[in-house]
């Protein structure tokens, strides 16, 4: 078979409208490029006539990602014994470039610098004890775990880190409760210490409340979060800047484990779709999990081996009853010490009232 | 709107979409767009009518149409829910004026206790008519374990029909003109009763309990007692037990968030062994402990009943004392 040869793409500019030809009016969102149908392609390259796309079908591929993941060289071989083989090795050789232009942009260091000054903030929890431990608090664009036992803290922080990031009017919160534990009088309470109704009124409403029993109804809610953020719309309307989900572990043990591979398949991609929303919109994002026993009867955090490398950030929280306090330890995290073997407090202890 | 665009799960689907070429023909207005309660639904919606979505919709009313409230909404109707009275004065106070609608309790303690007594005791208060501040609902009552008295119900059914009567006589009300007066045997009427014997009995009514309270759609409180009892023998495979009890307890968190019910989970208690030292601990493990909005333990302190929240997004951490009398749950003798 002829060999296929790749031109190399010159770099393309991140912030370019969107140049990438379709049939219909908007352009697709960046990241969903590889899911265009070849039908599409047609009119913008008239290569990938019906013969092709059919040659194509006949091969189960139907759009641009099916292409990539497909044994090229088998196709170029099975393109070999057809009738207009010359055409269809050229159609092959023109989706391998309309490949090469799909990649998301690359950035130098000093925009990586710009773009983590400028979006990338980082969101105070509410609590300046938990905020110097963290050099700041929350950092967006970023994931974090918060582990702890059963009532150790973990909602009250963040329901204190909604109300906090509502009340910097920077942009709303999604608070995903699997729990039914979202206690929005104690939201106002944090929030009353300081503010008078009206302006309560105000930043109580940007936080919204989505109550979700099932991790299939996650993704679709986090699916739905994704469509409404990449749109047009979303960029006059309100921005959101947290999304909490609590407690992510109660949707994902029942389906974890059991012989079949699905639970972690689908805690993987959970895990991907989350990172991605918060690198792609510059939303931070706080996922609690509960504890399980592990060796020699020391409690570890749930979800096992494969959750631990999902997370950017894992904090630990554990309570002390006689003395009404709370510490906060990390697990990991990019920029700070942690210590992985003992689960001693490290230097953060602050008492929630 | 490109299928491919949309916000579908799962891969397969969009796929299955893309090779039938979907194409739109129906159309479907705005007010049906809101009125769809699950989120694919509205995808489904959305691949109908596209310009419907791509006109003006901003986060807040786009999330709306999924079923998201404000946090201003949800204070708003938390303040006017009513809760489920205890009967203990000091129990209501420290609980913020009772079990509380659309959410899971765990009710933890000792054998002895009084766990039933509570459970029992809830499901007549339950009843209390609107009149009388109560809510007026009926109650399901599960029990795993047969400890459900008949006519223990029937004496504190009695006792609380005699305390509404004295209570509408306090108030110096004419309730007798305007309602028909509730008496015991109406209370046992308002109870549904289900008796499960093994832990597939107890999944699957968990499973029917959804269709059942759309049929009667008045029950206000789930009483489970005990909701260990079947999970505690039978399973050599506990990681399986785990996940079956995580899936039973999402279930029940849906239930309560679905139809504004209370449910009530009475457990038992059992010893765990850390390092050669007993510790009492509720049964069911380490994850079943995060499958509760609150929790209330119950524990004797010298003669004393003593109840304490042990787990609440909104209650301060506090005990209060209670007494099992032949009225059901009272206040604690040694402080009225």
């Amino acid at each position: 078979p002829a060999l296929i040869c790749r031109i190399l793409p010159t770099r393309p500019d991140r912030r370019a409208p969107n140049s990438f030809p379709v049939s219909t009016a908007t352009a697709p969102i960046e990241g969903e490029k590889a899911m265009t149908a070849l039908k599409s392609l047609e009119q913008e390259f008239p290569l990938l006539d019906i013969n092709f796309q059919s040659f194509c079908a006949s091969h189960g591929i139907l759009t641009i990602a099916d292409f990539l993941t497909h044994d090229l060289h088998s196709l170029a071989a099975a393109a070999e014994s057809q009738p207009a083989s010359l055409r269809l090795k050229e159609g092959i050789s023109q989706v391998l470039s309309i490949v090469d232009t799909l990649h998301q942009p690359w950035l130098d260091g000093l925009e990586l610098l710009q773009d983590a000054m400028d979006n990338k903030r980082v969101l105070s929890t509410g609590i300046a004890a938990v905020d110097s431990f963290l050099h700041g608090g929350l950092r967006v664009g970023q994931l974090t775990e918060l582990a702890g036992p059963s009532s150790s803290g973990k909602t009250q922080l963040c329901l204190r880190l909604a109300s906090s990031v509502a009340k910097m009017d920077r942009g709303s919160v999604v608070y995903v409760d699997t729990g039914n534990s979202f206690s929005s009088r104690r939201i106002h309470h944090f929030l009353c210490e300081n503010d008078d109704t009206g302006i309560v009124q105000r930043v109580m409403s940007r936080i919204l409340r989505h109550s979700v029993f099932d991790i299939n109804l996650l993704f679709n809610v986090l699916h739905q979060l994704e469509f409404v953020l990449g749109s047009q719309e979303y960029r006059e309307g309100c921005k959101v800047q947290l999304l909490i989900i609590d407690s992510v572990s109660s949707l994902i043990t029942p389906v974890l484990g059991g012989g079949s591979s699905q639970g972690y398949s689908l805690m993987t991609s959970l895990g991907v779709l989350l990172k991605k929303l918060a690198h792609e919109h510059d939303i931070a994002i706080l996922v609690t999990n509960h504890m399980v026993s592990g060796e020699r009867g020391n409690p570890k955090p749930a979800l096992g081996e494969s959750w631990k490398s999902i997370p950017h950030v894992r904090l630990l929280l554990s309570c002390n009853y006689e003395t009404n306090t709370c510490n906060i330890s990390t697990l990991k995290h990019p920029s700070l010490v942690s210590s992985p073997n003992s689960y001693m407090p490290k230097k953060a202890t602050e008492s929630f009232s | 709107m490109d299928p491919w665009k949309l916000p579908i799960s799962s891969a397969i689907q969009r796929k299955r979409l893309l090779s039938q070429s979907y194409t739109s023909h129906a159309s479907a207005s705005p007010s049906d767009l809101a009125c769809a309660d699950r989120a694919s639904d509205v995808i489904y919606l959305l691949l109908i009518e596209p310009q419907v979505i791509t006109s003006k919709f901003s986060v807040f009313s786009f999330l709306f149409v999924i079923g998201a409230q404000n946090a201003w909404d949800i204070l708003l109707e938390e303040e006017s829910m009513t809760r489920i009275t205890t009967s203990c004065a000091e129990l209501d106070k420290i609980l913020g004026g009772g079990i509380s609608c659309k959410e899971v309790t765990e009710i933890g303690g000792v054998p002895g206790i009084g766990k039933t007594q509570l459970g029992i005791q809830l499901a007549v208060n339950v009843q209390i008519p609107s009149y009388y501040g109560g809510l007026g609902g009926k109650a399901i009552y599960i029990d795993t374990e047969g400890s459900f008295m008949v006519e223990r119900v029937l004496q504190i059914a009695e006792a609380c029909t005699e305390d509404m009567t004295e209570y509408g006589r306090f108030l110096g009300k004419s309730i007798q003109a305007r309602q028909v007066e509730m008496g015991p045997k109406d209370f046992l009427e308002n109870i549904y009763y289900f008796r499960v014997c093994s832990y597939t009995e107890q999944i699957g009514l968990e499973n029917y309990l959804d269709k059942f309270i759309s049929e009667h759609r008045d029950v206000k409180i789930v009483v489970i007692d005990s909701v260990a009892f079947q999970f505690r023998q039978d399973f050599d495979d506990l990681a399986q037990r785990t996940r079956v009890l995580s899936a039973m307890a999402l279930k029940l968190m849906k239930l309560a968030k679905k139809f504004s019910l209370a449910v009530v989970l009475l457990n038992q208690v059992t010893t765990k062994v850390i390092e050669s030292s007993f510790q009492l601990a509720l049964a069911l493990g380490d994850s079943w402990s995060h499958s509760c909005t609150n929790r209330l333990i119950l524990y004797w302190n010298g003669e004393e009943r003593y109840a304490y929240i042990d787990k609440s997004p909104s209650l301060r951490s506090a005990s209060a004392p209670y007494s099992v009398t032949s009225r059901g749950i009272r206040n604690s003798s040694s402080n009225s």
